[in-house]
């Protein structure tokens, strides 16, 4: 018997493999760059277009797929034909391997490996540059993981609607945890509510496994235990992401057994307060600095997390966050970029109210891609 | 390489505060050999390592915002960890307020600046390892030594209080997988089946899942699947919500990570038919092979005995996925050192040296062309006289 061919592993469409390749290219032009070695999963993606097996934490970078300015050539590590676009080639794709010779001969086989100036990486090991050398000899090394970075910041209108779609599924995940918000369950089994949600909806590729969380009453930023069971005054902050298509959709809510309306009316309305400042600020042009004045002026302490950060197929850009006052200040918003935009209050004896949307930043003013947001909820 | 742990019994708890200690004590005596005095860790699975932090691994896609960070001090029995997370118990792994810190954002030239100064208030000496780099790091013009070596020599060999870890992990993984082959009949979705584990993984205790679990319906033939590289078999493929019809059979391959340890675990199964007699036939054939590389397994083999044997019993063929091996180490990663029967090539492989205290994977497979394949994976301990096996999941419906 042979497999249904139902539900086949495709590839992203042709157009946004297009699009996205096109703005690589121009990014790679202006700096110089000749070709773009990538070790970072979302990047890969981003230039090839290819969904590849999903394994959860951080990975030490390696070559897993190189993109030639010139040719459009890309190379790919992977050991099968499966989800791969018709203009990647066979003899471009690569067996996984173990051995940096077989990761050296890759490179060196790549057109105009011997004469390139000027080579990116998007991540860097401490034997990466003398490695370059062997496989670019004639080359430079730049840093391609702010290029990267700085080229999916603003989305396609493909990637847009690829977005709202993994924001819809993971909405339903949450709403899901969210139902199962009782006295008694623990955070633990919140998450595993969230996990099925998310997978009898057909995706199985979490962002984030820590999906609730009981906010403290004694402390900012911290949690009891996994363990520990809801009680009905608690606020539960349920915050959950999922990968889609390639495309992040992550948002966030806070739940309360007995309702956060009647359990913390007055912080509920700081928070209300506060939201609206925040997405006020949301405007082309707008710094971070804006974004950290929506909470100064409302009386409300900057979050321990950060305010906002970009979606995309990852975290992208800009990065909005009180530990990195300089580099957020300098960064402005720009029509097209989708913020992970999060309001957090917090008041001793009580708890933390904190809600995050997916805001799609416009030349008409900010869209908010989740279709019940926190705002706008009857039942909080 | 340090030297093997001490033959304990397996608790049937770890102490997690002696497992801790432990562990910086291995690290530190590697960078007292090597004469370093500070050692900077990025790797998620190394920041665990040398700190014991848990806490839930988040997807690779949000990593470089919201990435850990370690710092081990030669002079120092305390590590410090640099934390974008919320703190609790875990995470915090016993450390005090004056070694428990905010994020360092190392992709950032700010956040490189603000974490050098820091460093530079407990830094004992000049002479700092890190184990992966940023290109802001390199901006800022440091040069580092490679310490992702010195955790690798010091995480392969496991403590009984490690191996109580494993242990528990991989109780909660096969726990998961019960209930998952309850469930095997036609028409459920592969996607169900990852509801089902993903759900039961933590519930029963799992800190987070760390593959997408892989539920591949096999060919028969390997020209029905996809084209590989390799000539050989296309596997792990991605899960679908494809339908399962009866009689498929499903390579199953699945790992959480539990304590900051990782699972794994690997079965064959079929759907909703026993076995014919060839597919025992290929099972059996599975076991001698498994069989004839344990009679060869101990401390002081070299990792070439154990591909010999393997090939030697499979007449003469390699019986493992060629972009893949015979074996891998487990532990604080899914697949570590020892690497058996990699592309890493015959003479790493005859200079590899199994040591008491290593976990190993073993995963053989078998393949007929025409009548598919059996593929399951055997986890074991190392010890000075053999191994022992570090579960004991049932190979129905064989």
């Amino acid at each position: 018997m042979s497999p249904s061919h139902d539900h086949e592993v495709q590839p992203d469409s042709a157009s946004l493999r297009v699009a996205r390749r096109e703005r690589v290219v121009a990014a790679m032009q202006e700096a110089g760059i000749e070709i773009l070695v990538i070790g970072s999963e979302p990047n890969a993606r981003y230039v090839s277009g290819v969904p590849r097996l999903w394994i959860n934490g951080s990975h030490p970078f390696g070559p897993g797929c190189v993109f030639v300015r010139d040719t459009q050539d890309v190379h790919l590590v992977l050991t099968w034909d499966e989800g791969v676009p018709e203009e990647i080639q066979h003899e471009h794709l690569h067996g996984i391997t173990f051995n940096g010779a077989n990761s050296l001969k890759m490179l060196q086989g790549v057109a105009g490996a011997a004469t390139a100036r000027r080579v990116a990486t998007d991540g860097l090991m401490g034997g990466t540059p003398k490695s370059m050398t062997k496989a670019f000899p004639q080359a430079e090394l730049a840093d391609g993981e702010q290029l990267l970075l700085q080229v999916r910041s603003t989305k396609l209108p493909e990637e847009v609607e690829a977005i709202r779609a993994s924001i819809g599924i993971a909405e339903r995940a949450l709403e899901a945890a969210a139902d199962a918000v009782k006295a008694g369950i623990t955070e633990r089994q919140l998450t595993g509510a969230f996990m099925h949600a998310m997978a009898t909806q057909g995706i199985t590729t979490p962002t984030t496994q820590d999906i609730a969380w009981i906010t403290s009453p004694t402390a900012r930023w911290s949690r009891s235990s996994r363990d520990v069971a809801v009680r009905s005054t608690d606020l539960v902050a349920l915050g959950g992401g999922l990968m889609a298509g390639g495309y992040i959709g992550e948002l966030g809510r806070t739940v309360c057994v007995d309702g956060v309306a009647t359990v913390a009316p007055d912080l509920l309305q700081r928070w209300d307060e506060l939201w609206d400042r925040l997405i006020a600020a949301c405007k082309p042009g707008a710094s971070g600095a804006d974004l950290f004045g929506a909470y100064t002026s409302a009386g409300i302490e900057l979050p321990p997390m950060p305010v906002a950060h970009g979606l995309g197929l990852g975290n992208d850009l800009p990065l909005v966050t009180p530990e990195l006052p300089r580099t957020s200040a300098d960064q402005r918003l720009e029509a097209g970029q989708v913020l992970a935009l999060t309001g957090y209050v917090w008041q001793e004896g009580v708890g933390a109210i904190y809600a995050q949307e997916p805001v799609l930043i416009t030349d008409a003013g900010p869209e908010i891609l989740s279709a019940h947001p926190f705002r706008e909820a009857a039942d909080r | 390489m340090v030297s093997a742990p001490q033959a304990r019994t397996i608790p049937a708890s770890p102490d997690l505060e002696r497992m801790r200690a432990d562990r910086v004590a291995r690290l530190r005596a590697t960078m007292r050999e090597q004469g370093v005095d500070a050692l900077i860790l990025l790797g998620n699975t190394n920041v665990v390592y040398a700190t014991g932090a848990i806490w839930p691994l988040s997807d690779v896609s949000r990593i470089s915002f919201e990435r850990p960070v370690a710092v081990v001090l030669a002079d120092d029995e305390l590590p410090h960890l640099f934390s974008p997370f919320r703190a609790d118990e875990r995470l915090r792994a016993g450390l005090p307020d004056s070694h428990y810190h905010g994020p360092a954002h190392l992709d950032f030239d700010e956040g490189v600046e603000l974490f050098l100064e820091r460093l530079s208030e407990v830094l004992p000496g000049p002479t700092i390892a890190i184990d992966e780099w940023t290109h802001a790091l390199r901006r800022a013009g440091r040069t580092f030594s490679d310490g992702g070596r010195i955790v690798n020599s010091a995480k392969a060999l496991k403590t009984p209080d490690e191996l109580a870890c494993m242990r528990e992990g991989l109780r909660i993984t096969e726990t998961a997988m019960r209930e998952v082959q309850q469930m095997l009949a036609p028409g459920v979705r592969q996607t169900d089946l990852t509801a089902t584990f993903l759900r039961t993984i933590f519930e029963a205790g799992a800190d987070a899942n760390i593959l997408d679990p892989i539920w591949q319906v096999m060919p028969s033939t390997m020209a029905d699947g996809p084209w590989t590289t390799t000539g050989g078999i296309a596997c792990p493929l991605l899960t679908t919500p494809r339908e399962l019809q009866r009689g498929d059979v499903m390579w199953v391959d699945a790992g959480i990570s539990y304590e900051g340890f990782h699972t794994d675990f690997g079965r064959t199964w079929i759907v909703g038919n026993e076995p014919s007699a060839q597919q025992r036939e290929q099972f059996d054939k599975w076991r001698s092979i498994m069989d004839s590389v344990l009679s060869v397994t101990r401390a002081g083999a070299m990792a070439s005995d154990l591909t010999a044997a393997a090939i030697a019993a499979n007449g003469g063929e390699k019986p493992w996925m060629p972009h893949f091996y015979l074996g891998h180490g487990l532990g604080i990663d899914a697949a570590e050192h020892p690497f058996v029967g990699s592309d890493i090539g015959e003479v790493f492989d005859a200079q590899l040296e199994l040591q008491a205290g290593m976990v190993l994977v073993l995963e053989p497979i078998v393949w007929e062309d025409g009548a598919g394949g059996y593929r399951s994976e055997e986890i074991l301990l190392i010890t000075e006289d053999g191994w022992e096996p570090m579960t004991d999941y049932s190979y129905e419906p064989f």
